[in-house]
Formats: structure tokens, C-alpha cells, sequence
């Protein structure tokens, strides 16, 4: 397969050179600069869109996606601290009966 | 085997690729420990002549990539290569974020749920500790908890772990370019979703799809090449996203403000100190890796306390010279003989009747050519 060697060393030599320049290029300010300014109005119009829908949502008395969200946080907020007291609780019976030196949290 | 039968394979496999089975990926048998919010903590299963160190390994992959690159395929697998040699691994899978984590901190994430994990591991060891490694951001984490909870672990390995964030590489320059607005997206997004972050990664490197796509034509004849490939490929492409309040604190406290050099960063209102870490701490750094270049990882070794501290740097990039069959035959062994040569010497205080009694020296580093 000669000439698959041949096409692949040059392919590489084309895609190493390709990468330097595209790097290259993706670095300088005029292409960072426009493409966050382009990512940040996708965001933005975005935001804007949902907080319309939230909007009108709350509006007929509903919960909104974010409610939601809170309160579901707030449920796994509060079995950490549920498990961290299980572990404070566990590490006090292991001292009471010297199983285990006291663990530093 | 023979030129043609090489083209032949090569043909057969190219024209069978669409028909050929899902890789099978993180198959070293495992049990979650631990199940909390969307994470859980998997201990896999000892070897049947069972566990030879004292000490477990708690395994932190990074946050936006599924925990089994580390437990990629049966043969290329680095848990499967460490509980062979007889450690007892334990590995987080962060599992994916549901919408309500946007709202999930980055000091729950790196205080309370690593905090857990390493102390569930570390009951499992003689001296309630843990080896942890981490890798990647999942390193990051290990490095600040580290810095302010340090009473659990034994050592630390900071595998590619970025740590100063003020680099000429294209990620630092792209969250610190005036355009990116850090609050709009995660207004917008909640979580950032883990497309956007694999578009920025595919930046670092604008021809790796084509390079990947010559690179499986040219090596198609070879069976074992795709089936790691294809493995590769699916871990590749089965990614998470980002919680976005953890995304705000880390590209705000760490990318933007140089955090952790800058010793600004806290963790659950303590400061992070780098110089606060005392455990006997590797870091493993590569030489071309783009996405954790070695100005980002290597800094850790000189800024923290540790007098017993090493750091190795190897050819290779990101995840193939943590994966490749060359790392499970030369890196991971290296790891491995660390953290035994640290048991040893931390195990001698705690086993000193025993060891007066058997009238032996204390354990003698075998790792020593390691350290420092």
C-alpha cells in the first residue's frame, strides 16, 4: 500500500500545518472577541425567550421551571444534611464504645 | 501477517464498521457504597486473593466526563490494572445533573460530596485514610480539598490537574476573553451543556476529526486499534454537563482570578492555601497535553508544603498516555509502587507493637527513588 503510506505522510504533514494555523488564528482577539460577543446574544435572547414563559406561567398561578428547581435543590440540600447527620451520629457511637478515634471532618 | 491479508482485514472492517458491536466499557465488576443527590461512589471488587495494601484509592475523575475512562475496556482498564495489583479502588461516578443542579455549588460538590467519598473510602482502610487520585478537574478538586481537608488523606495524585489557570492555552484565553459573558450563559442555560463545552475542547484542536477519521483508515486492519478506539470514541461522546453555579465559581475563582496562585480561592469560606498540603503529593504531567498544558499542572509541586512530593513528566497527551496500554505498563505500575512504598512507611507507627515484636526496622521505603 505504497500509496497509502505516501497520501497518509502527506495528509499528516497537511494536518499538522492545518492545526498550527487554525490554532493560530482561533487565539487572536479578532476571533475571540466576536465569537463570545455571538455566543453571549445566543444566551441572552435565550434568557429572554424563558423569562417570557416564566412569565406567563406565573401569571396563571403555576410554578415555574425554576420553582421547581429550587424546590428540588432544596430536597437534595437537605439529604446531605441528613447523611451528614447520620455520619456525626455513627461517629459518636463508634467513640462512645472506642471503636475509632474521633474523626476531623 | 501478510501485506494482502493486512488490506483484506482493513477492507472487511471499514465496510463492517456500522455493523460492528457497542464497545463494552466500565466492566470491572463494581458496588455503590454510597449514593447521594446524582453521584454514588463505586468500590470495585478486591481480587480473589483479595487486598494487599492497607490503605483504599479513591479515584476523582473529572466532573464533565463519565468516570469510566478510567475503567475504559476488559485489558485497557486502569481499575482493573490496580485492583490486580491489589489495592482496594474506589471511583466516583458524578453521575448527570438534572436541571435543579444548576443550583449546586461548587463548594458542595468539592467540600461536602468529595469530602464524603473520601471519607466512606477511607473507613475502609486500617488508618482512615485514603490514597486520592485525581484527574483532570477532577485533580482540581482533590488539590483544594486537600488544602483545607486534609485529615483523611493519605497521599495525593494530581493526574493532569490544572492549578494555575493563566496560561497562553486556548481554554484560559477563552474564559478570560471580554466577549465570553460567564452570566448570561448560565442565566440561559442552567447547567452548561456539555456540547458547548465539547465544541470548546474540539478548538484546541480545529483537525482532529479529520486526523481521527485518516488515522482509523490507516489502522483498520487492526481488531485491538478499534475496538480501543471505538471505546474511546463512545467515552468520547458521552459526555456531562457542566452545574451551573460550580461552572460560575470555577471560571470566576479559578480561570479568571488565578485562584489557587493567587491564594484568593476559598472552599466553604476557608482559603485555600497550596502550601497548607502536607501529605506526600505526584503530580503527573504530560507533554502534549493541550487541554491541562504542563504550565497549568506543574506549578502544584513547587507552591505546596510537602517536603515528600514528586513530580513525573511523560510524552503524551490528555487521556492517551493515561489510558494507552503503554501508561497501564509503565505509569500506573509507578503509581501503584508510590503509593505502596507509602503505605509501608505511614503504616509503621500504627502496627509499632507488632513491629517491635517481630524486632524489624521500620519499613524500609521501597518507593524511595520516587520521592522528592
Amino acid at each position: 500500500m505504497i500509496g497509502w503510506d505516501s497520501w497518509k505522510k502527506g495528509f499528516d504533514a497537511w494536518e499538522d500545518a492545518t492545526a498550527k494555523h487554525l490554532e493560530a488564528w482561533l487565539r487572536s482577539p479578532l476571533v475571540l472577541g466576536p465569537g463570545g460577543a455571538a455566543l453571549t446574544a445566543a444566551m441572552r435572547a435565550k434568557r429572554a425567550a424563558d423569562g417570557a414563559l416564566d412569565a406567563w406561567w406565573s401569571a396563571v398561578g403555576l410554578p415555574t421551571r425554576r420553582d421547581q428547581e429550587r424546590s428540588m435543590h432544596a430536597l437534595n440540600q437537605l439529604q446531605s444534611r441528613l447523611i451528614d447527620l447520620e455520619e456525626t451520629l455513627a461517629e459518636m457511637r463508634a467513640q462512645q464504645q472506642g471503636l475509632q478515634p474521633p474523626t476531623k471532618r | 501477517m501478510t501485506e494482502a491479508a493486512k488490506e483484506q482485514r482493513r477492507w472487511r472492517n471499514l465496510l463492517g464498521m456500522v455493523k460492528r458491536p457497542k464497545p463494552v466499557v466500565g466492566a470491572t465488576p463494581a458496588d455503590v457504597v454510597h449514593r447521594e443527590n446524582k453521584w454514588s461512589l463505586l468500590r470495585y471488587r478486591a481480587r480473589p486473593e483479595g487486598v494487599a495494601y492497607a490503605t483504599p484509592v479513591l479515584l476523582v475523575p473529572s466532573l464533565i466526563n463519565r468516570h469510566y475512562v478510567l475503567d475504559l475496556q476488559p485489558g485497557r482498564s486502569i481499575a482493573e490494572a490496580l485492583v490486580a495489583r491489589g489495592h482496594d479502588v474506589f471511583i466516583i461516578d458524578w453521575g448527570t445533573p438534572g436541571p435543579e443542579d444548576r443550583l449546586l455549588s461548587f463548594d458542595t460538590i468539592t467540600d461536602t460530596y468529595l469530602g464524603r467519598a473520601i471519607r466512606v473510602a477511607a473507613q475502609h482502610g486500617a488508618r482512615g485514610k485514603a490514597h486520592v487520585l485525581g484527574y483532570c478537574l477532577g485533580g482540581t478538586l482533590a488539590v483544594v480539598h486537600a488544602a483545607v481537608r486534609p485529615a483523611h488523606i493519605a497521599t495525593l495524585t494530581a493526574l493532569a490537574a490544572p492549578v494555575a489557570f493563566h496560561d497562553e492555552g486556548m481554554l484560559s484565553l477563552w474564559t478570560r476573553s471580554k466577549g465570553f459573558d460567564l452570566g448570561a450563559m448560565i442565566d440561559a442555560t442552567g447547567n452548561v451543556p456539555w456540547q458547548l463545552m465539547q465544541a470548546a475542547f474540539q478548538m484546541l484542536r480545529p483537525t482532529l476529526p479529520l486526523s481521527k477519521a485518516a488515522h482509523v483508515v490507516d489502522r483498520a486492519w487492526d481488531d485491538e486499534f478499534l475496538d480501543g478506539f471505538f471505546a474511546l470514541e463512545a467515552w468520547g461522546n458521552d459526555n456531562v454537563s457542566f452545574p451551573g453555579e460550580a461552572y460560575r465559581r470555577y471560571i470566576e475563582g479559578l480561570y479568571r482570578a488565578d485562584g489557587l496562585m493567587r491564594e484568593t480561592f476559598t472552599l466553604s469560606g476557608e482559603p485555600v492555601l497550596l502550601r497548607n498540603i502536607t501529605c506526600p503529593t505526584l503530580a503527573v504531567t504530560f507533554a502534549h497535553d493541550n487541554i491541562v498544558p504542563e504550565e497549568s499542572a506543574a506549578p502544584l509541586i513547587a507552591r505546596i508544603g510537602s517536603t515528600d512530593k514528586e513530580r513525573v513528566h511523560l510524552p503524551g497527551g490528555h487521556v492517551g498516555a493515561v489510558i494507552s496500554r503503554k501508561a497501564l505498563a509503565t505509569l500506573w505500575p509507578t503509581i501503584s509502587a508510590w503509593w505502596a512504598a507509602h503505605d509501608a512507611e505511614s503504616a509503621a507507627p500504627v502496627v509499632v507493637a507488632e513491629a517491635a515484636a517481630l524486632e524489624k526496622p521500620k519499613a524500609k521505603r521501597a518507593g524511595a527513588r520516587l520521592a522528592r
